[in-house]
């Protein structure tokens, strides 16, 4: 597993939604870091829990696959995963993988927190 | 000598336990003398070893302390035991048991009996320093074995393989293993540092001394990139443990495989030769040994390899060989052998059959021959038709290291700066590199760090390409299965498996070709265009 520079930080702005900060480099050395800070986020009982990705500095094929395992677990607990701030580049190897259709894309955190009831 | 005469003095009986005569009653009242000590110096040895035949004490008048001890022990008559000219026992007898004088027949006897025992004692004192000698020899071939294998488990089994270089090296232990040692470091930044050095002292102790500083400079070559700086902590590190009246002399260098350009650092060691088409050069820098004394700082000094220029590194067992008529080697034949050398030649070969050679056959080898070489192909060797109309941004090597793929990406982004892709087409190159260095350093190199990742950037007119090669060349190329997230979503792929897609999807083209040994995938992408192509 490569070290991963990456931090997250986990904040609750409604009692369903929780936002994930996400900073640095997302690959396959941060899967301890990111489930644990999905573990918070959902701690109080969030029904959906965003990933903000305006900090993202690099994201690799390791990464993707570790928002693969993120999401099966997501489904498997019946929450919803949404995304705001990935650059153009990122949203493309979204769309490439299809990652979009499962994580909803929004351009900034109001839309998504807003598409939430 | 006192021992001998001590050993058989015992044999004879204690004249205060009973008067005794040597042949007599063999067994009822028989005791042991006390053990009488004669100096090798005292007169009492040189008269003994030039009587003939059994002497009286009594009558005898010498100013000798062994005389005195004899006579203090009860002595009464001595019969040397002479073999092939050497004094090596006394036959000593007390009073005779009916207390008269020794007869000439005992005389005789005594005489006789001496000419049996003093070959039979020669030869069993013989026997016991030859079994002493083969006990000693023992443990040294012992101590020989452990020097051995704590040696030569520190050195490289392999040399680098980086493309467009050439590197080999040559270690030859001397039968008592002297403390020549040399490495190969793989930098993170794909730089190679190359260590040679030798230590004080043979054997085990030199073999120990040996292994801490290899560690001790492997340590200090990750923490820095400057030699001078890794001399300075390695030397800091050593001083406070080697022991005393011993030291490393130690040459560190740092190769930069694409530029050539190689920085060094000297400790004492021999200086090395670098070989150019003008002529053979010394590569000088100055600095005293390791563990000599803490403090020390050590001077960095910088050249470049050009195309076809090699550099040797050498330990003294190479120049300071003898030959049968105690001429050594010496430096000018060394220097002037490897000026004598085309490039692409072998010069350990030529080397090691100059040396032979020089020395003679049949001699042993006196000290441990240490030469490694870092040869820089010829352009011409390195040249494909490819190249045509190609002009190559960047060449470099990366170690084989979990997270490396990091330095891949910004090396190649720096070198295609010049072109001013845009920036969703330099995103995207940055990626198909990444997922390909990484693919390169797991798959191709199973993440050791001494099989490095080579990346070559070139652009043309119209496109840039990239190739990154491995050593997985033995492999079977296979398309990876296409991933698909509703399968892996369901359990039925693992959620990993991108690498492959994202590579092909961020590039206009992927070719993967294979010799056996070397596996290159090269990334090709347009330079100008749609931007969402």
């Amino acid at each position: 597993m490569p070290e991963s520079r990456i931090a997250m930080n986990v904040r609750k702005p409604n009692p369903t939604t929780s936002v994930i900060d996400i900073e640095g480099e997302v690959n396959a050395g941060g899967e301890l870091i990111l489930m644990g800070a999905y573990n918070e986020a959902v701690s109080d009982g969030a029904s959906a829990v965003v990933l903000n990705f305006g900090g993202l500095e690099y994201m690799n094929s390791g990464g993707i696959g570790l928002l693969v395992t993120l999401l099966i677990r997501a489904q498997r607990q019946g929450q919803r995963l949404l995304a705001f701030g990935l650059n153009d580049h990122y949203r493309q190897i979204f769309e490439l993988t299809r990652l979009d259709e499962a994580i909803r894309i929004f351009d900034g955190e109001a839309s998504a927190l807003g598409d939430v009831p | 000598m006192s021992t001998i005469l001590r050993a058989v003095s015992q044999l004879f009986r204690r004249e205060q336990d009973a008067p005794s005569h040597v042949a007599a009653k063999a067994g009822s009242s028989l005791a042991l003398a006390d053990p009488v000590e004669i100096a090798p110096n005292d007169p009492l040895v040189a008269y003994f070893q030039s009587s003939v035949g059994a002497v009286d004490i009594d009558i005898l008048s010498l100013d000798s302390p062994g005389l005195q001890a004899l006579r203090g022990a009860g002595i009464k008559l001595v019969v040397p035991l002479v073999s092939q000219g050497e004094l090596i026992g006394l036959l000593n007898l007390g009073v005779r048991l009916s207390d008269q004088d020794y007869s000439s027949d005992d005389r005789r006897l005594l005489e006789n009996l001496a000419g049996h025992v003093a070959p039979a004692v020669q030869v069993a004192q013989l026997v016991r320093r030859q079994e002493a000698e083969a006990r000693r020899r023992e443990r040294f071939e012992q101590e020989l074995r452990v020097a051995q294998i704590i040696q030569q488990s520190f050195l490289p089994r392999e040399s680098p393989n980086l493309p467009g270089w050439r590197i080999a090296a040559h270690y030859g232990p001397a039968r008592e293993v002297g403390g020549d040692f040399y490495d190969f470091i793989p930098l993170d930044d794909g730089r190679l540092g190359l260590v040679i050095g030798d230590v004080t002292d043979k054997g085990v102790p030199a073999a120990l001394v040996m292994s801490a500083t290899r560690s001790i400079l492997r340590a200090a070559a990750r923490g820095s990139s400057s030699p001078g700086d890794v001399l300075r902590r390695a030397n800091e590190l050593l001083c406070p443990d080697i022991p005393r009246n011993m030291f490393a002399t130690c040459l560190f260098a740092v190769l930069d495989p694409f530029t050539g350009r190689l920085g060094y650092a000297n400790a004492g060691h021999n200086l090395p030769y670098m070989r150019t088409s003008s002529g053979v050069l010394e590569l000088r820098a100055t600095g005293m040994p390791l563990g000599l004394m803490p403090g020390m700082a050590y001077e960095e000094r910088e050249i470049v390899i050009g195309s076809g220029d090699s550099v040797l590194f050498h330990s003294d067992g190479l120049a300071e060989a003898h030959n049968g008529a105690g001429d050594m080697f010496g430096f000018p034949r060394l220097m002037g052998i490897v000026g004598g050398c085309a490039p692409g030649t072998d010069v350990i070969n030529v080397l090691m059959a100059e040396m032979t050679g020089f020395v003679g056959g049949g001699r042993e080898q006196e000290d441990d021959v240490t030469l490694v070489t870092l040869a820089r192909e010829a352009a011409a060797e390195t040249s494909s038709a490819r190249d045509v109309g190609n002009e190559v941004l960047a060449a470099f090597t990366v170690a084989s290291k979990p997270g490396n793929e990091r330095i891949a990406i910004d090396r190649v982004a720096a070198s295609v700066q010049p072109l001013d892709l845009s920036t969703g087409r330099l995103e995207r190159l940055k990626t198909a590199v990444g997922e390909a260095a990484m693919n390169a350093m797991e798959h191709g190199n199973h993440y050791q760090p001494e099989l490095p990742v080579s990346i070559r950037v070139r652009a043309s007119r119209t496109q840039v390409s990239v190739e990154v090669t491995d050593h997985g060349g033995d492999q079977e190329i296979q398309e990876p299965q296409a991933p698909d997230l509703d399968a892996k979503l369901a359990g039925e792929q693992s959620p990993r498996g991108w690498g492959f897609l994202l590579m092909k999807s961020m590039v206009d083209d992927v070719r993967r070709t294979s010799d056996g040994k070397l596996h290159t995938i090269e990334l090709v992408l347009h330079r100008g265009g749609d931007d969402d192509a």
